[in-house]
């Protein structure tokens, strides 16, 4: 109440400001801590300074496309997510300066000795709806996450869940079993509500990063009434849990969102509206920003950044935070699970030089991964030698075996030739280069193709293909070479290294396999110690780097245009759509100048 | 003539069976499915979400299965958009679309055409040469350059119009110049083509000896006898546009089908990908057959039975 008094003060203010022909501060805005912001209520200032809060609050943002699905058990890409982070909140939430978990829906949680069992209790709280949140509906959303019925992509991140990984394998199985038979093998999943305000969480596995992977949206509090009625996910009927609710939802066009209610969380939304227009094309979103129709941008279109940079009002609106994200390029490994060679292509070590780690280290030494991108990515982005980004435990930020160096890369060429039994890396086959066109992949892979004919006559066949033929093809093995990217799901070194390098993962489209890393990645799952489990997440990424498993060239960064008249911005590695989407509810439209 | 139109409308019905049969299996042979993405799926929720949608059943099957549901007026599930149907999708962005269409169509015809006869009328004069160069440009000028040049000409620098979106006449006025740049110029070319051919015939010879005067000659004989090859490629263009320009509504972020058509083909979206070729291939069939009756009305010598 007295928050809305003095909002409508500053409102008075704003307008008194308007009449008397606007500000006339010029010092740009510091991004500001929620609920400081305003002038003091007894000191109403003569007019509206720069900082002061703005008498409309609506912030338009572009959320680059129709979001797939609003379901969050079902969600998995960045229109989506987006749109879910303002509407959802879950148990634990990321810290925005340390991305540590830190309680959201949960006030506390007790873990068990043998880090199996996660003790919960909740708030209280109540949806957009004015319904309380009940634990029992945590148990709900869970046991809709890993039922094969749901067939949800991110229900592998309840598998250390007691029972669940019987209920993910069974996905697979055609036909599926009865339901009666599915019903009782989520009863027994490991997940209870003794009662509204305790949610107890049962891991078949000590699991360090399961707190992390909590912080995803998949795992939100979900009422059993509302998911289950038609048209559910139209606006109107959506029941959200988060800050703010769903206003209107046309199809294609634009999302309207508006302050829950019943929001319980601390830092109650300042705007009044938030509108989210889904343009496709990046250069359209651009134009919008430079017209004024929107106030954020994110990412800027690489081929407008020297642009921006330059202009003398985008140039201040500018940034580059980091972002949890990895640009790489796989050398297939050709080994299998068990560490043995057995891509068919790969028996006979001439015809899959990759396969060799002399010859992995020749090509990477190389690339000078500065000059690479400064040419293909405007020069944003940060040169990495490792998988883990920097600001996850694990990183090694500086850590880089081979750095560019030719004389070094021509003597591991020699060693791999007499190997691999050629006189000259010329007389190689061309190594298959594969990568997905029309995404602006073209110069990058067109850079290191030149780089390796120029220092070892070596020749790549370069094939470009539509996305979804590329990606058949990569996880077949099908290519010595080929383009790769990651972004972090929630931020853990886990996240950056299972399935991606472990033996036989989903995502080792290198093929790569060195049990020892498997091996640490195990203990570091169950090491409660978090000096000891950083210290083995360290060795994985050096070890992985060790072995040139992959050529990791650049940690990219949000490119990132904020009008200064946005306050209140939390922005965090995590983002991808729109800055500070983690935390709308802080955001605050301020006096423009 | 009834039964002309009849027959003709009849046979659409064999026209969309073929081209039903080519697409599904041209998109089926396509590798990659609806599940792909740069973070692969589990095996078991791919295969889950395979028996989900039928898609692990034999092809003859699951088209049989599409076939049915169509001939209902069940286009079936989007792949992409979980939650709705491709009714729904269709529903929402085709009037959207047509709107745009026929506006865009409206403008190619009230410029094209008349820009084609001054061209005819100035022969290797200035307005040839104008109407000549205009048309280039409106041919080789890729519409997403011309569309993305008037966002920031008149959007940007100017902020005259909004640069998108589909919210009330001042977002209708880019979208429609961009879309019918390149009509106008085919339309125009074809029109002094035609024009050009017209006028040496004999019976405008016979109407100028006659005495008619010039004026009347142009009006009542030449621009009609001339607009019967027009008339043509007018079905056709109709048709591309009211199916829609994904790339105008990408450009422009226009809530329409059209850019579900390109969407659909690389996210292996099979059911939306199935009924925007059908709608697309009706519209073109149905509106062959509207050009086809319209020659009767142009051209006397032409009579169906």
């Amino acid at each position: 109440m007295a928050q809305k008094r003095l909002l409508g003060l500053v409102a008075v203010v704003a307008i008194i400001a308007a009449a008397c022909g606007g500000s006339t501060a010029t010092s740009a805005p510091a991004s500001q801590e929620p609920g400081t912001s305003g002038p003091p209520a007894s000191a109403a200032a003569p007019t509206a300074k720069t900082g002061d809060l703005a008498e409309e609050q609506i912030l338009n943002v572009d959320i680059a496309g129709e979001p797939p699905t609003l379901d969050p058990n079902k969600a998995q890409d960045s229109n989506s997510l987006t749109v879910l982070r303002a509407l959802h909140r879950p148990l634990v939430y990321i810290d925005p300066a340390t991305l540590e978990p830190t309680p959201a829906l949960a006030e506390s949680w007790e873990i068990s000795d043998d880090a199996k069992t996660l003790t919960f209790t909740l708030r209280d709280a109540q949806y957009s709806n004015g319904d309380p949140i009940v634990a029992g509906d945590l148990v709900y959303s869970w046991k809709r996450l890993v039922d094969p019925r749901t067939a949800a992509p991110y229900s592998y991140v309840m598998a250390e869940v007691e029972g669940a990984g019987d209920l993910l394998a069974l996905a697979g199985a055609d036909p599926l079993p009865a339901d009666a038979e599915i019903d009782a093998l989520l009863d027994t999943l490991g997940v209870e509500a003794p009662d509204d305000k305790t949610f107890i969480v049962h891991l078949s596995t000590p699991a360090t990063y399961f707190l992390a992977a909590m912080t995803l949206w998949v795992g939100v509090p979900i009422q059993e009434s509302w998911i289950t009625s038609p048209s559910a996910f139209e606006a109107g009927n959506y029941v959200s849990s988060g800050p703010f609710q769903l206003q209107t939802w046309n199809h294609n066009s634009e999302i309207v969102l508006t302050p829950n209610p019943n929001w319980y969380g601390d830092v109650k939304p300042t705007l009044t509206e938030i509108h989210m227009s889904m343009s496709p094309e990046p250069a359209q979103a651009m134009a919008a920003y430079e017209a004024g129709e929107i106030d954020m941008l994110l990412p800027v279109p690489s081929e407008d950044i020297e642009r921006v940079k330059a202009d003398p009002v985008m140039g201040a609106e500018y940034t580059e935070p980091p972002a949890l994200s990895i640009t790489y390029y796989n050398y297939n490994n050709g080994l299998d699970p068990t560490g043995q060679k057995t891509n068919p292509r790969c028996e006979d070590p001439k015809a899959c030089p990759t396969a060799n780690k002399e010859f992995r280290i020749a090509l990477t030494q190389a690339v000078d991964k500065e000059a690479f991108k400064l040419a293909t990515f405007a020069n944003t982005g940060i040169v990495a030698g490792t998988m883990i980004m920097p600001g996850l435990p694990g990183a090694t930020p500086d850590y880089e075996p081979y750095p560019y160096d030719l004389a070094a890369a021509q003597e591991h060429m020699a060693t791999a030739l007499q190997e691999l039994g050629y006189a000259s890396a010329a007389d190689i086959p061309p190594l298959r280069f594969g990568f997905n066109t029309g995404s602006g992949h073209e110069p990058r892979v067109a850079f290191l193709a030149q780089a390796w004919e120029e220092a070892f006559g070596l020749k790549t066949d370069q094939i470009g293909s539509e996305f979804g033929v590329f990606l058949t093809q990569r996880t077949a093995g099908e290519y010595d070479l080929a383009r790769n990217g990651w972004g972090a799901d929630y931020p853990h070194a886990n996240n950056q290294i299972a399935g991606l390098f472990t033996c036989g993962g989903g995502n080792n489209d290198q093929q790569y396999c060195n049990p020892q890393v498997d091996e640490w990645m195990t203990q570091a799952a169950s090491e409660a110690d978090q000096a000891a489990q950083q210290t083995l997440y360290e060795q994985v990424n050096k070890t992985i780097a060790d072995d040139a498993a992959s050529l990791f060239l650049r940690w990219g960064v949000n490119s990132q245009l904020v009008r200064p008249y946005v306050g209140g911005l939390q922005v965090t590695p995590m983002d991808s759509q729109v800055p500070g989407e983690h935390f709308y509810e802080s955001i605050q439209m301020l006096v423009r100048q | 003539m009834i039964r002309y139109i009849t027959r003709r409308l009849l046979w659409i019905i064999p026209v969309l069976f073929a081209v039903s049969v080519i697409t599904f299996l041209l998109m089926h042979a396509v590798p990659g499915g609806p599940w792909a993405r740069e973070k692969a799926l589990p095996d078991a929720v791919e295969a889950r979400l395979n028996a989900k949608y039928g898609l692990d059943q034999p092809l003859y099957e699951q088209y049989g299965r599409w076939a049915i549901a169509f001939a209902t007026g069940d286009l079936g599930p989007s792949y992409r958009y979980q939650d709705r149907t491709v009714n729904d999708i269709v529903a929402d962005g085709f009037w959207v679309t047509f709107q745009l269409g026929v506006m865009a169509f409206g403008l190619a015809v009230l410029v094209g055409i008349p820009l084609g006869i001054l061209a005819a009328l100035g022969h290797n004069r200035w307005p040839d040469y104008l109407t000549t160069s205009i048309s280039i440009l409106g041919v080789t000028t890729p519409s997403f350059v011309l569309g993305i040049l008037l966002i920031v000409v008149f959007s940007v620098q100017l902020g005259w119009f909004p640069t998108g979106g589909w919210e009330g006449p001042e977002t209708w006025v880019l979208p429609t110049i961009a879309l019918a740049g390149f009509p106008i110029a085919v339309i125009a070319r074809y029109t002094r083509a035609s024009m050009l051919e017209v006028t040496r015939k004999d019976y405008i010879r016979t109407a100028h000896s006659k005495g008619v005067r010039n004026q009347s000659v142009v009006s009542r004989h030449m621009i009609r006898n001339a607009l019967i090859p027009v008339v043509t490629i007018l079905g056709p263009t109709l048709a591309f546009l009211v199916t829609g320009s994904f790339i105008i509504e990408r450009v422009f972020n226009i809530p329409g089908i059209g850019q579900f058509y390109l969407n659909a083909i690389s996210t292996r979206d099979y059911s939306l990908l199935m009924a925007m070729t059908m709608l697309y291939a009706f519209a073109v069939a149905f509106l062959n057959v509207v050009v086809d009756v319209l020659y009767a009305y142009i051209d006397p010598r032409i009579r169906y039975s």
